[in-house]
This record gives structure tokens, C-alpha cells and sequence, in this order.
């Protein structure tokens, strides 16, 4: 269970960054005040436009980052206070595969896996039975600079999930992957919430959204504008597809930050 | 300590696999060393030897029959018919390797035991030149000598009233420890540093650029913990770095040509169980200052490329005061024994000359270790903040 309450992060802007983003401000406020909770059992996805803080919130969540307002709680665990107990229950993927290109598969997995704390008969057990499922056997022993980036995303999942961890978190998890590696990945989320675990991605492909959500929320410019489950939104937004729907929630509130702030 | 050791293990097998690393921190200073040594000792004397059994090409201006007569054919060949100007101008042409001119009063001088003048134009560029014609004149010299002495009816110890004998009473191993003591710790000073420059560079940019860090960071393990394994295995690679060009210098030494028995016994003297254990004590707080210092500056560094470009000048920095180790006069003191990189310059000298004192050790060692544990502090400083390791 993820439990996100008010929580806004700020970041500091050196002179580099401030011409880069052509403003006179000190900081920016890339996540305000935002709240939301995601339950067992259930997949919940952040969506929102490039930069309007998802990645932010993800990585707060995943205690990368800390929320400079509000708190976050991951299995009744507050980040801030309690990062390692947090992250012994959490996953983190991202699209990109993020792997050492001089180790093997095998080697890969293991060094998480002692760094997660794991005890030699349970990181075997899980490593043969994730292995087994993803076919990685057959490469376990190649380098991982001499594979296809469909063999380095099940490594990068292999490793993801080697601790077996309760809350699995997915930053753009299929973005610039191809269909058979990204339906590998969609079928890893359903997976996670068949055993109950707590799923949390971001997105902006509304078919993936359509395909596998219960819960979703909508992030623009670090603001929070939608939030509901993914049966309301439909309803909400019948007539339209989804992408339509979206795109109205998120230029209505763009219009609304416009009239609030003129 | 067991996140340090798994984060250790992770690494230095990462970084054996690199051929980059393995080149410029095992080979390069393993065969480098050995190479130039062998190869510039090789090569001058080589050289030296060609230039030695030339016959020189020379001309004379105005020169009397008793020095032409001197003239070793096997050595000089004569070229006639020279003026100053001609003669000059083949010189810069490098037709002409010298010229000897004589003054119009020289046989009155002569005459009157008077001192002349002789002029040689040569080009200094031309290796032994000058010091050929030297012995050249010198030995005309000595016979004009010899013949005033006995015209004057005195004795040789008349005119030279001192004898003077020179006693260089410094050990065989002191005498190595102002040579080959200052070249070592400038030669391995050197290769430390860029034996941890590479590892760093890929251990700490490399996981930025990879985007391996973001992973890492989620592990319930302290950065401080991940941190000091990276660090342990740069400093290794550094300490390896230094030590194949310990051992590289000493292999070369056994191959040199002309190397004196007693200089190549005291080498042998010198590496003993001490010696070993005196300078891994200061190498490894080096080693780890190095990593520390490195790792602090590109933390912040996004690319291979920045990182690079960042550390690049820092390595100028390290260079200069292994150079003024090497400086006639520059000793360990209690001012230099605390500047960092100097003092184990200085110090490695003396170690190697037999000659350190205690006291200064002791102080060279302990102010690395301070500055080892600073650049430590500083680097996981840099690496805590989220700015700098995203």
C-alpha cells in the first residue's frame, strides 16, 4: 500500500539550470501538494504530460528523492524516516534497462539480491523461478553488453524483482521498448497485482492505461487534476476516447492555473 | 561491511573487465616503466657511441703546423680552403661539423709564453661536438704545457700546487636514493593518480550515464555503505597502478645496460620486507585520497565526457609537487612533511636513501590518512545531495 499525503517537492535552481529554463526563479515547484493512495491487489497509474512531475512523484515514492512537503508512507513506512525499510519492499523499473554492460545476468541478479540482504537458499529459489519464467536461463551466462534489449528487460525485471518486493513501482515502463518486450512488461504488471501486490506506473500511452488500471490519476504542471478509478473516468468521459479525455482534463486545467495565476 | 564488501566485489570485477582500465592502470605501467627506461638507456647509448666514432669534418684558419700535425685522421678529416665566412656558413649547413681559427699573433704569443686566444665555431645542436674539439685543443694544450715547464726548467707540481682528491663517502644507497629515490615517487605518484582517474570515471559518471544509479539508490543499503565500496575499489586499482611501476622500475633496472654491480646489489638491498611495508602505508592513504578527491569533483558530472574535462587539470596539480621532490635542495622538513604529494615524494626518497627520519614518517602517514578520511567525507557529501547524483 502506497499512501501519498499533500506532498510537493522543490527543486533549487543553479544559474545553468535557470537560463536552460529561461526564468529568474530560485526554484521550481515540480510536484505540489498532491495526494493519493494505492491499494493491494490493484494497478494504479500516474498520467500526465512530459515534465509534469510523474517521474518526481515516482521517485519520491521509490525514496530516490525526498519530498520537501507532506509525507509518503509505502507499507505503512514513511521514506523519509524509514528509507531502508521502504526500499526492502519496493521494485523500481523504468523503460530504460539500466544494466551493467560487463556483468552477467547471473551476476546482475545476485548483487542486488546481497544487497537487498537476501539469504543464499531464498535469492537461489527466486532467481531459478524468475529465471525459469522468463526464459533467462539460456543467456544467464552471456555479458550483458552482448544482448538484445529484449533479453536486458527480463534481466532488468530479474532484478527488479529478486527480493520479491510487496509494492512494485514502473517508471515509463514500455517507453521506446518494442510490442513484444513492452507486452512482456504489461504482463509482469498483471502478474504483480494476481499476487497482490501494490502497482504503481506512469504513463502517457492511454492504451496500456485502458488495458491494465483499476486506479488512475492525472499530474500537469506538479498539480494533481484528476483522480478516480478507471471505471468513473470512463464514465466520466463517455463519447470521447480516452485520449481525448485526457487531453481535455489536462488543458481545462491548464486554463484553470492560467485564470487562478494571470 | 557486508554492503561495502558485495558493492567491492561488484566493482573490481566490473572494472577487471574493462580493457580500458586494465591499460592504463595494470599495463601501462607495468610495460612503460621497463620500456622507457630500457629503450632511452639503449638508445643514448647507441647514440652516443655513433657520435663518439665519427670522424669529424673540421676546418682551421691560420693554424700552425704542430696542431695540424696533431690531428688524428681516423678522427678529424681537415676541409681546405675555408674562410670564416664559408667555413660558418657549412657549419649551419651541417657540411662542416667545426672550425678552428687561429689569431696572427699566435706564434708571437708562443714565443713570448703569452697566453692566446683560439676560437672553435661549432653548432651546439651537434651532439659531442664541442666536447671533442675540447680535448682537442686540451691536448695541444698539455704538449705546449710540457714544453714550457721544460723550457723553464720547473716541475709539473709547480704549477699545480693543489691535488686534489674527492671522497664521496654517501652509501651506495644513498647515492640511488637521490636518483632513482626521486624518480620513483614521481613515476608512481603519477600512474596512481590516473589508476584511480579511469575507475572513477566509470564507477561513479559511468552509473549516471548508464542510468545504473537510480536502481542502486533503491536498495535498502546507506549511500555511505555503496559509496565506500566504490571508493575501496578505485583506491585498489590506484595502489595496483603505483605498484606495477614499482615493480616495472625495479625489473627494468635488472635489464639495464652498464649498470654498476654495487648499485644493482643496493637495489636489491633496498626492496626488502621494510621498504615494502613503509610504502604501502603511505600508498594506501594516498591511494584512497586520490579516490576520495576524484570521486568528490565528478560526482556532479553528467557525462564520460564532463567528468573527463573536470578531473583532466587536476592532474597538473598532482604532477607539480611530485616534480619539486625531484629538485636539488627540496627536503623533508617539518614545513614540506606536511604538503600533501610532496611529502611522499620527499619521503619515499629518503626511505629508499636509508635515511628517514621517524618522527617524519609518522607525520607523512597520519596526514594522509586525515586527508584520506576528509576526501572521503567530502565525496559522500557530494554524493548525498540529489542534485549531484541525478
Amino acid at each position: 500500500m502506497i499512501n501519498v499525503q499533500n506532498v510537493s517537492k522543490t527543486y533549487s535552481l543553479n544559474k545553468q539550470q535557470k537560463k536552460e529554463l529561461q526564468t529568474t526563479a530560485n526554484s521550481i515547484n515540480a510536484v505540489n501538494g498532491i495526494s493519493f493512495e494505492c491499494l493491494p491487489g490493484r494497478i494504479y497509474s500516474l498520467l500526465g504530460p512530459n515534465g509534469a512531475g510523474k517521474t518526481t512523484t515516482l521517485r519520491m515514492i521509490a525514496t530516490i528523492l525526498k519530498p520537501t512537503s507532506g509525507e509518503i508512507k509505502v507499507c505503512g513506512e514513511n521514506v523519509t524516516s524509514s528509507p531502508n525499510l521502504v526500499r526492502s519492499k519496493i521494485g523500481f523499473l523504468t523503460g530504460s534497462t539500466n544494466l551493467y554492460d560487463r556483468l552477467t545476468p547471473g551476476e546482475t541478479v545476485e548483487y542486488f539480491a546481497k544487497l537487498h540482504g537476501m539469504d543464499k537458499k531464498h535469492y537461489e529459489e527466486r532467481k531459478d523461478m524468475l529465471f525459469t519464467t522468463m526464459g533467462i536461463h539460456d543467456f544467464s551466462k552471456k555479458r550483458i553488453a552482448q544482448m538484445s534489449t529484449g533479453m536486458k528487460q527480463k534481466v532488468s525485471i530479474a532484478r527488479s524483482m529478486i527480493h520479491d518486493p510487496e509494492v512494485v513501482i514502473f517508471d515509463e515502463p514500455t517507453s521506446g521498448l518494442d510490442v513484444i518486450t513492452a507486452n512482456n512488461i504489461i504482463d509482469l504488471i498483471r502478474k504483480c497485482k494476481e499476487e497482490g501486490k501494490t502497482v504503481i506506473f506512469s504513463s502517457h500511452i492511454m492504451s496500456e492505461v485502458d488495458l491494465l488500471c483499476d486506479d488512475l490519476a492525472i499530474i500537469s504542471k506538479g498539480d494533481l487534476v484528476f483522480k478516480d478509478t478507471m471505471d468513473n473516468f470512463r464514465k466520466e468521459f463517455s463519447g470521447i476516447s480516452l485520449t481525448q479525455a485526457f487531453i481535455q482534463v489536462v488543458e481545462n486545467a491548464d486554463h484553470n492555473q492560467k485564470v487562478e495565476t494571470p | 561491511m557486508k554492503t561495502i564488501l558485495t558493492v567491492f566485489k561488484k566493482e573490481l570485477i566490473d572494472t577487471l573487465r574493462d580493457r580500458r582500465t586494465l591499460l592504463t592502470a595494470i599495463l601501462m605501467p607495468a610495460i612503460f616503466i621497463p620500456v622507457l627506461l630500457y629503450g632511452m638507456t639503449k638508445l643514448t647509448s647507441i647514440i652516443m657511441e655513433k657520435e663518439e666514432n665519427k670522424k669529424l669534418k673540421i676546418a682551421m684558419l691560420d693554424a700552425p703546423a704542430e696542431f695540424i700535425s696533431k690531428l688524428d685522421t681516423a678522427k678529424f678529416e681537415l676541409v681546405s680552403g675555408m674562410t670564416l665566412e664559408s667555413g660558418r656558413d657549412q657549419i649551419l649547413a651541417d657540411s662542416l661539423d667545426a672550425m678552428v681559427g687561429f689569431p696572427s699573433n699566435y706564434v708571437s704569443k708562443m714565443a713570448e709564453m703569452k697566453t692566446s686566444k683560439v676560437n672553435v665555431w661549432f653548432k651546439s645542436t651537434n651532439l659531442l661536438v664541442k666536447d671533442r674539439m675540447t680535448e682537442l685543443i686540451d691536448d695541444f694544450e698539455n704538449d705546449i704545457l710540457d714544453q714550457r715547464i721544460a723550457a723553464l726548467e720547473i716541475t709539473k707540481d709547480a704549477i699545480y700546487p693543489i691535488d686534489l682528491l674527492r671522497f664521496n663517502i654517501a652509501s651506495p644507497k644513498e647515492q640511488i636514493g637521490q636518483t632513482v629515490g626521486g624518480f620513483l615517487p614521481y613515476i608512481f605518484i603519477i600512474f596512481c593518480f590516473m589508476g584511480c582517474m579511469y575507475p572513477a570515471l566509470d564507477l561513479i559518471t559511468g552509473e549516471k550515464e548508464r542510468g545504473t544509479i537510480e536502481t542502486l539508490l533503491t536498495v535498502p543499503a546507506s549511500k555511505f555503505n555503496i559509496l565506500l565500496g566504490k571508493v575501496f575499489t578505485i583506491a585498489l586499482v590506484g595502489l595496483s597502478a603505483a605498484v606495477m611501476t614499482i615493480i616495472g622500475l625495479f625489473l627494468a633496472t635488472k635489464f639495464l645496460p652498464d649498470l654498476p654491480e654495487d648499485i644493482l646489489e643496493s637495489l636489491s638491498a633496498i626492496v626488502g620486507w621494510k621498504f615494502i611495508a613503509m610504502l604501502f602505508a603511505m600508498l594506501i592513504p594516498m591511494a584512497i585520497f586520490f579516490a576520495g578527491v576524484i570521486s568528490a569533483m565528478i560526482v556532479r558530472a553528467k557525462s564520460f565526457k564532463e567528468a573527463q574535462s573536470i578531473v583532466t587539470p587536476v592532474s597538473f596539480i598532482v604532477i607539480v609537487p611530485a616534480l619539486v621532490a625531484v629538485l636539488p635542495g627540496i627536503e623533508l622538513n617539518w614545513t614540506t612533511v606536511m604538503i600533501p604529494i610532496l611529502n611522499v615524494a620527499l619521503a619515499t626518497k629518503e626511505i629508499v636513501a636509508g635515511t628517514i627520519q621517524p618522527a617524519y614518517y609518522i607525520v607523512v602517514v597520519v596526514s594522509l590518512i586525515i586527508l584520506a578520511l576528509i576526501s572521503v567525507a567530502i565525496s559522500y557529501r557530494q554524493f548525498s545531495k540529489e542534485s549531484m547524483i541525478l
